[in-house]
């Protein structure tokens, strides 16, 4: 099978076409990014506290929401997450004011009143393995603790650990026959939990909290890596190849950025550290797409020294075609698996490379080529010597 | 079969083995981040300033004594800053003894006269010093408090100048954590001078009374909270207690918890042997009077000293088996330098993970199953030889995580995956090469071979932008996002062995079983 074989299509034809093409996607894309709602910088970025929740029933997402107001945890914002069935939200609050070490306590107290059991009993969902662990110490129901203090205490920590594993599988404990699987919990401990603990119908499954520092940090660090790997691969095309090609390269690579920060703002997907990865995974990709295409033209260049360089670029653009086509396919699949199936914490992440990818391959074609061939035009040899003449 | 296809075999063979029992069995092979396995991510700031200050306000202590002794009565000092003080009321000829006193007691000063003013600035030196020290030592007291959470494979690590990573697999409770590690406990010893022979009184004013309306200069008012089983304010108990301590939480060699006589949870302690000579002292001293035990500035208990103590005690109060776990940690452990801030805090917990590498695994399955079926489809009996390539790949990614002991993360996944679709690049890229040169006419066997020798110059240059990019990504990223960079790079050279090497190997194995080949199902 074959996609393409000896075709002639003549590319840079089209190129002022492309061009005009992709000066409005651009201009609409930083339209979208700088207007509107923009870009929605996750906490990674502006600093607060975000919240993944577990509950045992779907969540009340306005309920919750009153709740946090009445309890005066400001612009609060909740959202589901995940499949439906999991019954979980993601709570996200910003960075208060004088708390740096941000809103968790609080939340979590606001939901208790909504979704906790109000019995001031120790909760096995909602406390963490060492509290279990020091729980189950001081009622000793295996009565251990009159004949080594010390072995006592390592024995429930490691049955608390057993218990946490299945808390690991099943997420949210909803009956006390779940543990009954559990070795390392003996009957006198089961029976202990069951009249003296709770399973409440929470569990903070996930928690983050950025302070401002970390946050600046972040975003600053985050823009100096993306526009060192910009300027990295230009000057590695640059000492590989000529420098013309290298602008070529940087200038799709840049054009595929801001179309793709465009679409991200418009999907309105959070922008978060993973982002960052996607997009410097992007100027990887983009640029290797156009590489390919370089490399064509600097052997065809070799070969064949009578054609002009615009008829080099199409045919090298033709020659290449198949493999841009196929590497392409082949990667959309895969990031076409994670933006379905990888879950909503890679999203951002998929979301980025499913249209850099289709976007990165059309600027290998329409924008690296052309302005390779308008640096050419414009500085290049020929230009040279006929400004030395006039 | 020639002896250049047979070599090229065993060393394929051998990487092939190196990986595979390297990463055999994954499970315990390949190391977690904790976005996958769970856990705390923290990362805290320790406030150097604080020592600094300290310091400070020790050596400023120091200078106006020595100048009182020397006899200049009328030195007073205050302190300008973290790191300057000055001292009002000295003159002129008492600068030979300051000379002598800076050289003496106070190392890492500098000094500048200013009329009867003398302006004392901290030395660069001593300054970067005292705060190096401050971090170092945070970092071994917060070691030690961690350390009784038996964790296994904390990590505890400094980062830059005053910052500290402590990532803690497997913990779930965030707060408590925190607290552990902030916790000053400060702990005092008090003679209780009123009430004389034990008890409590009900209020302030009773006390303040007692004395005649003004309490005598050495001793101040602590007080104890009493709480009900919700852990509610219920009242409060007072003491009129000395100022000076008998002993502090630095005279203690060891606390654990225990047992009291009614079962409730203590703290059992063990003091040094100094600690041990002054307490003995003390408390011989103040027999059948109350012994207050401060912490943080609260009395938890007032017991009645009943007999000379020299070696160790019990601190009771109304502790739960968590707070009395966490002191005897705290005690146990030393003070810490100066406050700690936290800048960042990332708990996963333990079913996120779980849920991330299920759906990880899923797409990734799926995406390989994908290009699998392309490639076949594309390039029919070769696409199988790219499918091996691609299986190699996998296999190698995993070998050189576990070989490298590098952490896999769920961007690390999200590369793995990647690199499915990726990674076939460099064979399509020969591929095309050579169903080119057989279009022009040439054999199988010379299509092959420039096949692979024109693809060579844009299979790397392809590859190197990408590891630019995972080169730039690494250095950008924390935890995670290397993890990502990681699996990526490595994918990419795993990638450029299997496509040049490997299969160009399994098309020489193909073509040496026979003599001549006219076609090739590419």
């Amino acid at each position: 099978m074959q996609f393409f074989r000896d075709t002639k299509i003549d590319f840079m034809r089209y190129r002022r076409i492309g061009a005009s093409v992709s000066a409005v996607l651009l201009a609409v894309a930083l339209a979208l990014v700088v207007t509107g709602d923009g870009l929605n910088f996750g906490i990674d970025f502006v600093g607060g506290t975000q919240l993944t929740v577990k509950f045992s029933t779907p969540p009340q997402i306005d309920q919750l929401r009153d709740l946090m107001n009445a309890s005066g945890i400001e612009d609060v914002s909740i959202q589901r997450f995940g499949d439906l069935v999991d019954n979980e939200a993601i709570i996200k609050t910003p960075l208060a004011e004088g708390s740096e070490e941000g809103s968790r306590v609080q939340i979590v107290d606001a939901i208790r009143g909504l979704y906790g059991t109000g019995s001031g009993r120790l909760d096995v969902n909602e406390q963490g393995v060492q509290a279990l662990a020091s729980f189950l110490t001081e009622l000793d129901p295996d009565q251990l603790r009159a004949l080594d203090e010390a072995q006592a205490s390592r024995h429930y920590r490691d049955v608390a650990a057993a218990v946490g594993e299945v808390k690991r599988e099943i997420g949210l404990l909803t009956s006390w026959d779940q543990l009954s699987g559990v070795a390392e919990l003996s009957l006198e401990a089961a029976e202990a939990l069951r009249q003296n603990a709770d399973l409440g119908s929470f569990t903070v499954v996930g928690a983050e909290n950025v302070g401002p520092q970390i946050g600046s940090e972040l975003r600053q660090r985050g823009l100096m890596a993306v526009i060192l790997a910009l300027f990295g691969m230009l000057l590695y095309i640059w000492l590989r190849f000529e420098l013309r090609y290298g602008i070529g390269a940087l200038v799709a690579v840049t054009h595929d950025v801001f179309v793709c920060l465009g679409l991200f703002a418009l999907a309105g997907l959070e922008f978060n550290v993973t982002t960052i990865a996607g997009f410097l995974t992007l100027v990887g990709y983009s640029v290797n797409d156009t590489v390919v295409v370089f490399d064509r033209v600097r052997e065809n260049l070799r070969q064949n020294r009578r054609g002009s360089l615009l008829e080099i670029m199409n045919q090298s653009l033709n020659q290449t075609l198949s493999r841009t086509v196929l590497t392409s396919g082949t990667t959309l699949l895969v990031v076409g698996c994670l933006l379905f199936l990888g879950g909503d914490v890679l999203r951002g992440f998929a979301f980025i490379l499913t249209v850099g990818v289709i976007v990165g391959t059309y600027s290998s074609i329409y924008i690296a080529s052309p302005f390779a061939l308008l640096w050419e035009h414009w500085f290049g040899a020929e230009a040279r010597s006929k400004r030395r003449s006039k | 079969m020639n002896k250049s296809l047979l070599w090229r075999g065993l060393a394929i063979a051998a990487v092939v083995l190196l990986s595979v029992l390297s990463a055999y069995p994954l499970k315990d092979n390949l190391k977690l981040g904790l976005d996958l396995r769970g856990g705390i991510h923290l990362v805290l700031q320790v406030e150097t300033e604080d020592a600094v200050r300290s310091e400070t306000d020790k050596d400023l202590d120091r200078m106006v004594a020595e100048l009182v002794d020397g006899g200049a009565a009328g030195a007073t000092a205050e302190r300008t800053g973290d790191n300057t003080f000055v001292i009002h009321g000295v003159g002129p000829q008492k600068d030979d003894d300051i000379d002598k006193t800076v050289e003496d007691f106070l190392v890492g000063w500098s000094w500048q006269r200013r009329g009867d003013d003398l302006a004392f600035r901290m030395t660069q030196v001593n300054l970067n010093e005292i705060r190096q020290l401050a971090v170092v030592q945070a970092l071994e007291t917060i070691r030690n408090r961690i350390d009784t959470f038996g964790v296994t494979e904390p990590v505890i690590q400094r980062q830059g100048e005053r910052r500290i990573v402590v990532q803690l697999p497997g913990v779930d409770d965030p707060e408590r954590v925190k607290a552990l590690i902030k916790n000053t406990a400060f702990l005092e010893f008090r003679i209780v001078d009123y009430p004389f022979r034990g008890g409590a009184a009900a209020s302030a004013e009773e006390i303040v009374a007692n004395y005649g309306g003004s309490l005598p200069d050495h001793l101040e008012i602590k007080s104890q909270i009493l709480r009900d089983d919700a852990d509610q304010e219920t009242g409060r108990l007072y003491y009129a207690v000395e100022k000076r301590n008998a002993i502090t939480g630095r005279d203690l060699r060891n606390a654990r918890p225990g047992l009291g006589n009614f079962n409730q949870p203590v703290v059992n302690f063990y003091l040094t042997h100094e600690g041990g000579i002054k307490f003995g002292e003390v408390t011989g001293a103040n027999i059948d009077k109350g012994l207050a035990i401060v912490l943080d500035g609260n009395v938890v208990s007032a017991p009645n000293i009943n007999g000379q103590i020299f070696d160790s005690g019990i601190i009771e109060g109304s502790f739960t088996q968590q707070e009395v776990e966490d002191l005897s940690t705290v005690l146990r452990s030393g003070a810490l330098p100066a406050g700690i801030t936290y800048l960042e805090e990332r708990t996963v917990g333990p079913s996120l993970g779980q849920d991330s590498i299920r759906r990880g695994l899923r797409a990734g399955v799926l995406g390989f199953g994908l290009v699998v079926l392309a490639m076949m489809v594309y390039y029919k009996l070769s696409g199988i030889n790219a499918v091996v390539a691609l299986l190699l790949n996998i296999v190698l990614i995993f070998g050189a995580l576990a070989y490298f002991g590098a952490t896999l993360t769920l961007p690390g996944i999200a590369g793995i995956v990647l690199i499915i679709g990726m990674a076939v690049d460099a064979n399509v890229l020969v591929f095309e090469r050579i169903r080119e040169e057989l279009r022009k006419g040439r054999t199988v066997r010379s299509s092959i071979e420039s096949g692979f020798g024109k693809a060579l110059s844009t299979v790397l240059d392809a590859n190197i932008t990408t590891l630019i990019a995972a080169l730039f990504l690494f250095q950008f990223g924390t935890g995670p996002i290397r993890g990502f960079a990681v699996t990526l790079s490595v994918g990419i050279l795993a990638s450029l062995f299997t496509a040049l090497f490997v299969s160009r190997w399994i098309f020489d194995l193909l073509l040496s079983r026979r003599r001549k080949v006219e076609r090739l199902s590419i």
